[in-house]
């Protein structure tokens, strides 16, 4: 119970000596109140008082150079105040994850990239405007497939950051990391399976399109955003604009979705805060729900090629894998792509591994983060092909990943985790869906079929350099407990688990503690709601500040009972000697004893420790139904079991794995990009044919979480907002692989895809007689 | 990219919100949602894809759910409108309301207005809904966080409540 190794800077903050009372209560989220009554305001739903209204011209061509725009006339219509163009703005770079892009290139890399921007009175006259600005464009040619673009003599795309290392269309450095001999592994083995993935991109569909308002004084820029972090775009801004720090606020009360899509400051952010300082009146520029799926950056596609080897027990001797990444026209810096390795690094043991992924420029809008990131290429590769491997085998999946099994990370160097119990979460899963009835389902005939499947996952996410996370805790004299933190409230519950870890330390109840939050005014740098980093990175600086609150105060209250302060307890609101409970007073009288109107103590998080690593595991079950005829898939049941340390607040551990199922569930069999083949144009570019799921695709989930010791971790509680996508695909894959007797190769798995796959098992079928 | 110019016809219309009646002068093509935020302040109500897709839209006009973006306000005139910020009562939350906080039927909240709104048509219309009967009424409102299983339950215990509270009146 006790963080004994909390991951922050100075003192190990101290037992608090008794147990936990908040911590581990499903206690209702302090947002919600505001969303139920309609009264959360967020970034589109707010008016200043002489707004103006931005909208954004984009290049209908994949590929272009600019050869002349003429503004004249959109600038001569009356209520047009700010035309911006690459004219207009030579040199001028916008940020992203503080990785720079020009802001109006002349060689236009995707259709869809913006070319213009206007701000005017009215939504209307802005678009007006836009019509009115001539571009004479020179089309130039185009590449859209990654494996054309691989060729020498394909186009060549331009990148939309500003240039990173680059071998024609592929990133550099290609990675390519090994563990001990692959053809060695490949003697060794006795059977070797190559298997084959396509994973397509996945657009994020936040139901608040983007939306900021930019409000310029004449000294400070404030801005109103949708974004998961108001220091990331603080100092994006500050570094576009040639602006101090200091000169830009952000603020953030309520986002309508992020996950992963508005992490760094968007490019509309830097428009809409250019056109305010130079209209010297606010800008607001809302993105449109098709403007959404042209320009924001999506997830990675990949194609996937995977063998593994093994003796006949399943044993692995070597594991091949290379991937193709369809980056689109930029993304991250390379370094993120070893993101994609973990799940095939780490997860089973394999003495013979090689991974190589190249990054490849193609003509399609840029590719970014979304909920967990690359893991799914990796988890679907991993798991998909283990279950091939275990039917080659005639092996039971299970007892394959069993054999497998590791707990530790393999290194080179060989590195214990801080915590693995994901051993349980399998044993929890294949019980609840009924594993052993797997062999009675393999005789069914007609044309519906049952099928089970499992998948493991992992997750790298414990943080990351440069680690900076600080919170403040105040209390004051009449007893009001403040926290402030730099963090956005993403929908995952940030703002009720941070004061439940204050209200903890305290010994006070959470609706007791305020918490000023999504301004970066009043607050330290605190990281941006992605990589399902804040309870892990903002949590311990949360308590270690709550527990010096607590000891500053013990200190005060010591002083005045005349008792050592480490004799001193907080619980019930109220500070009591151990052991004595009579002898005490309450936390409001405690505090009335402070010599100062209030005390603030400031916790910090400190970088991991290099001797140990941090991972987050859980393992999914299904139970499909697929019906032969139809090729539709139906969910009957979806098990899950995250290895969660300790959960803080278990309701809302268990929103974040239903919300990561579903969506999980929609990329695994639903949300299908079309693009035109000639021009590289989303055809699907809304949500009535790009199809996320509804309530009809939401399958019961049931959860089922493995609790244990982290020693680095508040209350030793792992990450979760991400992790349980990850092995979503591959579990649905391999139920219906179980259901049909065929394994699919490309997401999603849609009833055009299962049939096109029963009717090559037919035609095997045929060939072998 | 041309456009249609569309004559700036306006009408005088009554709208009936949230019990309050307020007259306007409104152009023949502003829609209730626009009406709704931007005449009326009420920004409860929300504007997700503006094409009848995406649910967020959601308001009850006599009693039945629409989609707010794609209702013409001059089509809600003297007709009674629900908003989200109708749902509350004298005594503070509605048992609807209620529940989808207790049952954490809310993350991010974009999605909340319109989805509580569908759900309260339903209720309009029966107090004893089925699990099914919950998909299909909420099937036209996405919560891309994938809030659905809790919408479900949100819904059934805010009808239990309802049903007890019809049973036992104070």
């Amino acid at each position: 119970m006790t963080p004994s190794r909390l991951l922050v800077e100075g003192q190990t903050p101290p037992a608090l000596g008794r147990e936990l009372t908040v911590i581990g209560q499903s206690i209702d989220r302090r947002d919600a109140l505001e969303k139920v009554t309609g009264r959360a305001a967020y970034s589109s739903d707010m008016h200043l008082p002489g707004m103006l209204h931005a909208k954004l011209l984009r290049c209908p061509h994949a590929h272009a150079r600019i050869r002349r725009i003429d503004v004249s006339r959109a600038q001569a219509l009356p209520g047009v105040h700010v035309v911006l163009t690459a004219d207009n703005t030579e040199g001028w770079h916008t940020q992203w994850y503080m990785i720079p892009q020009p802001a109006f290139p002349r060689e236009i890399a995707y259709a869809g990239q913006e070319v213009a921007a206007v701000a005017a009175d009215t939504p209307d006259l802005a678009r007006r405007a836009l019509d009115l600005i001539e571009v004479d464009y020179e089309v130039l040619p185009t590449v859209f497939d990654p494996r054309e673009a691989l060729e020498p003599d394909s186009p060549r795309v331009p990148a939309l950051n500003v240039e990173v290392p680059r071998e024609h269309n592929v990133q550099q450095p290609v990675y390519h990391v090994k563990r001990g001999d692959v053809a060695a592994g490949l003697v060794e083995a006795e059977v070797v399976t190559e298997s084959r993935f396509r994973l397509p991109t996945q657009y994020h569909v936040d139901i608040q399109t983007r939306c900021t308002i930019a409000d310029w004084d004449g000294q400070r820029l404030t801005v109103y955003e949708s974004s998961q972090g108001v220091w990331n775009v603080k100092r994006e801004l500050a570094r576009s604009l040639g602006l101090p720090e200091d000169a830009v606020r952000v603020v953030v009360k309520y986002m309508g979705g992020g996950f992963g899509s508005k992490a760094g400051a968007q490019r509309v952010v830097h428009y809409a805060a250019k056109m305010a300082m130079l209209a010297g009146r606010p800008v607001k520029l809302e993105l449109t729900r098709p403007e959404e799926f042209l320009s924001h950056p999506r997830r990675y596609a990949a194609e996937i090629t995977m063998r593994l080897g093994a003796r006949r027990d399943g044993t692995l001797t070597v594991l091949d894998c290379d991937i193709i990444l369809d980056i689109g026209s930029g993304s991250m810096y390379a370094s993120k792509y070893t993101l994609i390795l973990h799940q095939l690094w780490e997860l089973y043991r394999c003495p013979n591994v090689s991974v190589r992924i190249r990054a490849v420029y193609t003509n399609t809008p840029p590719t970014g983060p979304q909920r967990g990131v690359m893991d799914p290429i990796a988890s679907l590769s991993m798991e998909a092909a283990l279950d091939d491997l275990a039917v080659r085998l005639g092996l039971d999946p299970k007892a394959v990943r069993l054999v497998n099994y590791v707990d530790h990370a393999q290194g080179p160097p060989a590195l214990a985790y801080s915590s693995k119990a994901l051993d349980q979460c399998i044993e929890r899963v294949t019980e609840a869906i009924g594993w052993s009835r797997r062999d009675t389902l393999a005789a069914q005939t007609g044309p519906k079929r049952r099928g089970i499947g499992m998948a493991c996952y992992m997750i790298e996410r414990a943080g990351y350099a440069p680690f900076s996370a600080k919170t403040d805790v105040v209390i004051r004299r009449d007893g009001s407990v403040e926290l402030r933190a730099g963090v956005v409230e993403i929908g995952g519950g940030q703002v009720t688990i941070l004061p439940m870890i204050v209200a903890e330390e305290l010994g006070i109840r959470p609706e007791r503690i305020h918490i000023h939050y999504g301004d970066t005014d009043g607050t330290h740098y605190a990281p941006s709601s992605h990589a399902s980093r804040i309870t892990i990175e903002v949590g311990p600086a949360t308590l270690q500040a709550a527990s010096l609150a607590r000891q500053a105060l013990f200190a005060v209250v010591a002083a005045h009972m005349e008792v050592a302060a480490d004799d001193l307890v907080a619980r019930n609101e109220r500070i009591e000697v151990r052991g004595d409970a009579v002898r005490g007073l309450s936390f409001a009288a405690a505090c009335a004893l402070l010599p100062e109107p209030e005390i603030t103590t400031t916790g910090s998080r400190a970088p991991n420790p290099s001797d140990v690593v941090f991972r987050a595991f859980g393992a999914h079950a299904t139970e499909v139904e697929v019906d032969t005829e139809t090729g539709e898939v139906r969910i009957l049941r979806f098990v899950t079991s995250h290895d969660i340390g300790r959960a803080i607040n278990p309701k809302l551990v268990e929103s974040q794995q239903f919300g990561a199922v579903v969506m999980g569930l929609g990329y695994g069999l639903y949300e299908e990009p079309e693009m035109d083949g000639k021009t590289g144009v989303l055809l699907n570019t809304d949500v009535h044919q790009y199809r996320t799921p509804t309530a009809l695709e939401a399958p019961p989930i049931e959860t089922m979480n493995v609790e244990g010791e982290d020693p680095y971790f508040p209350y030793s509680a792992k990450p979760i907002g991400e992790a349980p996508l990850i092995g979503v695909m591959p579990a649905v894959r391999n139920a219906v692989f179980h259901a049909i007797g065929v394994g699919l190769d490309e997401l999603p798995m849609t009833a055009a895809r299962i049939l096109d796959a029963l009717g090559r098992k037919r035609a095997e079928t045929r060939d072998a007689r | 990219m041309s456009r249609l110019r569309v004559p700036a016809t306006s009408k005088r219309v009554r709208l009936l919100v949230n019990g309050h009646a307020h007259t306007l002068e409104v152009p023949a093509r502003r829609t209730l949602a626009e009406v709704l935020r931007e005449d009326l302040g009420l920004t409860g109500t929300k504007v997700g894809c503006n094409r009848a897709e995406c649910g967020s839209c959601t308001v009850l006009v006599d009693g039945r759910a629409v989609f707010a973006c794609t209702v013409l306000a001059v089509e809600a005139g003297d007709r009674p409108v629900l908003t989200v910020e109708g749902l509350e009562g004298p005594d503070g939350l509605s048992p609807l309301q209620a529940a989808f906080i207790e049952h954490d039927a809310v993350q991010c909240g974009i999605c909340i207005p319109g989805m509580l709104m569908s759900v309260q048509g339903l209720l309009e219309r029966t107090l004893a809904p089925t699990e099914d009967d919950i998909r299909e009424a909420v099937a036209g409102n996405l919560c891309r966080c994938g809030t659905y299983p809790n919408t479900i339950r949100a819904t059934l215990a805010a009808a239990q409540r309802l049903r007890a509270q019809r049973e036992n009146p104070r």
